[in-house]
């Protein structure tokens, strides 16, 4: 035997002994996930994008998570749910990750969802807000954000304290923006007020005129708009053109980026917005949050940044408490999870659906977004009534 | 030749028993594409009248489909049947009128079509579900639908060939060639063209059932999206238009240059996509396979 | 409420005209139907966009400038690649066209991203009565309404109007009267998408702009061109103005869902019964 053999045979040794350990022992965590970076929703499904980065940073720079580096692996479903089905198929049985997080919008996560039970694999679901996809038995899906049902509760909460008594309800015909207008029609019954209008129009509809005359001859006292940002934008506008003038008005979605005053400048004023978050909202390093995030991607985060940051914590939280990555001990964990973050509250039913986080309703008011509702986060009182386009 | 391509069919029956859940998947998607090119091809290939909604149909078939296995409790197989069925009754209810006249307004007419049916689904919520989408009962049943998917597009390509080889298809291409001199000769055009449309609905119609059953989820959006209809234009255009084993060259090329091409620049992808229509129209008006058909003097009836 | 609607329609229809036209032209022209005339719109847009937002120019004043911008991007077109298919099967033009305008939109969507771009410019609306006019459609229609007269003006006294006339008619017997109908055939793709671009421009202010915003207007001005008539130049006018006389009016008594159900009911049935088009054009 040459003096090469016994380095040789410990080399062997060593290798054997490094083969039969695990192999996860050393390797990353691999957090899989579809989002939506191209399409229609890309620039919402990017800044999720940038909340996972940002909690991937945070987790490994406490020491990662069970002892390991977390690191995400992302592909583009390109806002198509057909394609993110695919991509989670293939994140799953061929990338082999070890956990997964939620894609964007909720058509999206209706459409992956199915995979992921397939194949039991815990999914918390940030930016899904429709109920009905936590209500159909499911096991391994989880919700971050409260649902599109709520999010006009606090314009006619508002409404009604103030003894508005009509209401006009329009709503983008997709399947978030039909919840949340479902949701203001039952909420308005149910405080007493009258609905004296609906429509729901098409996605990217344009031309608001003909369903605004309507309104106008409805004449209603709220107007609640279950929208995205184009629409949002084009309704305001024609409401000023056709002298639609209604107590309150307010938006979804869309209504809390900082496009939208730039967009409407003065005409934004005194219009109703609900956000899921805002980084003026008393939850403990919040602010600090904010400041990271801008230094880190260099513009401001949306609501969709924090949801996607929050969710991917409160999986690290329940997987560091299992102290596995085994789906059902996770699962087990995150039914019981209560936790705070700058994200707000979580808490969930036994469906998986989110029932400790608040929602804020704010107002535009001299460029700056005020916190109306709920009283216990307001920053501000509303600005009430709306005074008449052309009395401005 | 039928030797070689027996053993392509075996391999391909065999796969699932090897792939993963997304190889299977994956093979399901070309498979589909095959029989929309195909499709496409029926129509527009052969006659030369450009079917720009030709999604309709698929969207169709997923709606009748999806509606009859989550509100009528069918098996997926027989919806998928009736998927198919319920696109060829669009196919004549829009190729009537659509059909008497000549290509320009057909193309035009097909262009906007598929808009108005995402408006009709919406308006009929109650029983599609409208914008929220129409749900499925969750079944796994990704295998299945592999094969069944798999039978789809041989048959859309048998009956391109039978087609093809056959006089009815000599007189859908002399509509091609020359419409007017066509009806002088005594074809019936309309009827050969409304034929045609039939036929080239069947494929998306069922594909668009089986898509629907394998997603467990549709909504107005994802089933009529243009998309659809410029991936089956370029596939069949690419391989070869008018041809029979040109869709199914071009599907099969495509999805997998897609599938590569996308993981790393997503961004482009539509622009190679315009880019490719553009490069066939001016340079190889008869797609791959025409090009080799001329270069090696094959066949034409490939 | 009837009578909003009916001016709100007018408002409308003068843009659809003005837009179909230019596909009209290149179509009685060329025989080419141009599904790309959707995409040169939304460049149009896009131009005022980046005047307006860049450099603070009027964006009233922005739309000559968006026309002059076109004009040249469709000579470029027509002489690069659009030449070659005119003589071609339709099927070509068709697909060539189509083939393009996928690739304006994905060019549009890698330089400007797919955020929602707006112009804020002039809001609100005079009110006469109990009916309000929008002032920024208002004054679309104004432009919109001289741009087509001067269109008009254009094909019927100048030598390149009656050039371009001549050549749609007959290009043969054009040739023999010794026009130059390569020279035309460019001249008037890029006079087409000059006047896509100019409601391009006049959309800015009124709009949210974003790469997909064209397509629809494709549809539409196919639409007006049927209900005019192919090759009736004039019947675009009339084509566009009940378009939006239409659309409007269903909105109002149906829902706006189905408002585009009923613009292409109308298409199909004008198909079935006048396939010449109301004011009857010419033969295809």
């Amino acid at each position: 035997m040459t003096s090469k053999a016994p380095t040789a045979l410990a080399v062997a040794l060593a290798l054997a002994v490094g083969g039969v350990m695990p192999a996860t022992a050393q390797g990353p965590i691999r957090i899989g996930a579809s989002l939506s970076l191209t399409g229609t929703y890309a620039k919402l499904g990017k800044n999720q994008h940038e909340g996972y980065q940002l909690c991937e940073k945070e987790v490994n720079g406490k020491g990662g998570l069970l002892g390991r580096k977390v690191q995400f692996v992302v592909y583009d479903d390109q806002s198509m749910p057909a394609t993110a089905v695919r991509l989670y198929e293939k994140l799953i049985t061929e990338d082999m990750v070890d956990a997964i997080m939620g894609p964007y919008s909720s058509p999206v996560t209706e459409a992956a969802v199915n995979v992921t039970e397939k194949y039991k694999k815990v999914m918390v679901a940030p930016l899904a807000a429709t109920t009905s996809i936590f209500k159909k038995g499911r096991k391994y899906i989880f919700m971050v954000i409260s649902p599109a049902e709520v999010y006009l509760e606090g314009l006619v909460d508002m409404a009604a304290k103030r003894g508005l008594k009509t209401v006009a309800v329009v709503n983008e015909d997709t399947l978030f923006s039909k919840a949340a207008a479902s949701g203001a029609v039952e909420l308005a019954k149910k405080k007493g007020m009258q609905v004296v209008f609906t429509e729901a129009y098409p996605k990217g509809n344009t031309d608001f005129s003909a369903l605004l005359t309507k309104i106008k001859a409805a004449n209603p006292d709220v107007i609640a708009a279950a929208t995205y940002f184009d629409d949002a934008v084009a309704l305001t506008r024609q409401m000023k053109e056709l002298n639609v003038n209604p107590k309150m008005y307010g938006v979804t979605v869309g209504g809390d980026l900082p496009e939208f005053y730039d967009t409407l400048k003065q005409n934004a004023e005194y219009i109703y917005g609900a956000t899921q978050w805002e980084h003026t909202l008393p939850y403990a390093g919040n602010q600090e949050w904010f400041e990271s995030y801008k230094k880190e991607f260099a513009h401001d985060p949306s609501y969709h940044s924090a949801a996607g940051y929050a969710g991917c914590l409160v999986y690290a939280e329940a997987a560091k408490r299992a102290n596995s990555l085994d789906a059902d001990k996770v699962r087990e964990q995150l039914l019981k999870l209560e936790m705070r973050t700058i994200f707000g509250d979580y808490k969930v039913d036994a469906d998986g659906f989110q029932v400790a986080h608040k929602m804020v309703t704010f107002q535009w008011q001299k460029e700056k977004k005020v916190t109306v509702w709920p009283d216990d986060l307001s920053k501000g009182k509303p600005l009430f009534p709306t005074p008449a386009w052309t009395g401005r | 030749m039928a030797a070689a391509i027996l053993s392509v069919l075996a391999a391909l029956a065999a796969y699932p028993v090897v792939g993963t859940g997304y190889g299977v998947r994956s093979v399901q998607q070309i498979f589909m594409w095959i029989a929309l090119a195909g499709s496409w091809n029926l129509i527009s290939g052969l006659t030369g009248y450009v079917s720009f909604g030709h999604v309709a149909f698929f969207g169709a078939g997923a709606y009748a489909g999806a509606i009859l296995v989550a509100s009528a409790g069918w098996p997926w197989p027989l919806a998928a049947l009736a998927g198919g069925a319920a696109a060829v009754v669009l196919a004549v209810v829009i190729g009537y009128p659509c059909l008497r006249l000549k290509g320009p307004y057909f193309a035009i007419a097909m262009l906007g079509l598929n808009e108005v049916l995402r408006a009709l689904v919406s308006y009929f919520e109650g029983l599609t579900g409208g914008g929220n989408g129409l749900s499925l009962p969750t079944l796994d049943a990704s295998v299945p639908i592999y094969y069944v998917m798999g039978v789809l597009a041989v048959v859309v390509t048998a009956m391109s060939w039978l087609i093809v080889t056959s006089r009815f298809g000599l007189r859908l291409m002399t509509i091609r060639e020359d419409e007017v001199a066509a009806e002088a000769m005594g074809i019936d055009t309309f009827h050969h063209k409304l034929a045609a449309l039939l036929l080239s609905a069947v494929g998306p119609g069922v594909a668009g059932a089986l898509m629907a059953r394998d997603q467990g989820y549709i909504e107005p959006i994802s089933v009529f999206p243009l998309a659809i209809t410029v991936t089956m234009i370029v596939m069949a255009l690419f391989g070869g238009k008018g041809t029979v084993f040109g869709p199914v060259l071009g599907a099969a090329a495509l999805f997998v240059a897609q599938e590569i091409v996308w993981a790393r620049y997503p961004y482009v992808h539509p622009l190679l996509f315009g880019a490719i229509i553009v490069g066939v129209v001016l340079l190889m008006p008869r797609g791959v396979l025409g090009l080799l058909q001329q270069r090696y003097r094959l066949p034409r009836t490939i | 409420m009837l009578g909003q609607v009916i001016i709100s329609g007018i408002l409308s229809g003068a843009l659809y005209a003005m837009v179909a036209l230019g596909l009209g032209l290149i179509f009685g022209v060329m025989r080419v139907i141009n599904i790309a005339h959707g995409p040169l719109l939304m460049l149009g847009s896009y131009t005022t966009y980046f005047l307006y937002a860049h450099f603070g120019i009027n964006p009233l004043l922005t739309v000559p400038i968006a026309m002059a911008v076109l004009f040249v991007v469709g000579v470029l077109l027509q002489r690069g690649l659009v030449f070659r298919v005119v003589d071609a099967p339709e099927l070509s033009s068709l697909l060539l066209t189509f083939g393009i305008s996928i690739m304006l939109v994905n060019l549009a969507q890698l330089a400007f991203t797919s955020d929602l771009r707006a112009v804020e410019y002039i809001t609100g609306s005079w009110l006469v009565g109990g009916l309000a006019f929008s002032k920024p459609r208002m004054i679309a229609f104004v432009f919109a309404a001289a741009v087509t007269a001067l269109s008009f003006l254009v094909l019927k006294f100048t030598r390149l109007g009656k050039a371009i006339r001549a050549t749609s008619q007959s290009r043969e017997v054009a040739m023999v009267c010794g026009v130059d109908v390569g020279r035309i055939h460019m001249l008037t793709f890029g006079f087409a998408s000059a006047l896509a671009a100019a409601g391009g421009a006049l959309l800015a202010v009124i709009v949210a702009i974003q790469p997909e915003m064209g397509g629809v207007w494709t549809f539409k001005s196919f639409l007006v061109i049927v209900l005019g008539g192919a090759g009736n130049y004039p019947g675009a006018l009339v084509g566009g103005l009940l378009l939006g006389l239409v659309e409007q009016v269903a909105s109002l008594f149906l829902t706006t869902q189905l408002s585009e159900v009923v613009a292409y009911v109308l298409l199909v049935l004008v198909l079935l019964v006048r396939p010449s088009g109301l004011l009857g054009g010419r033969q295809t």
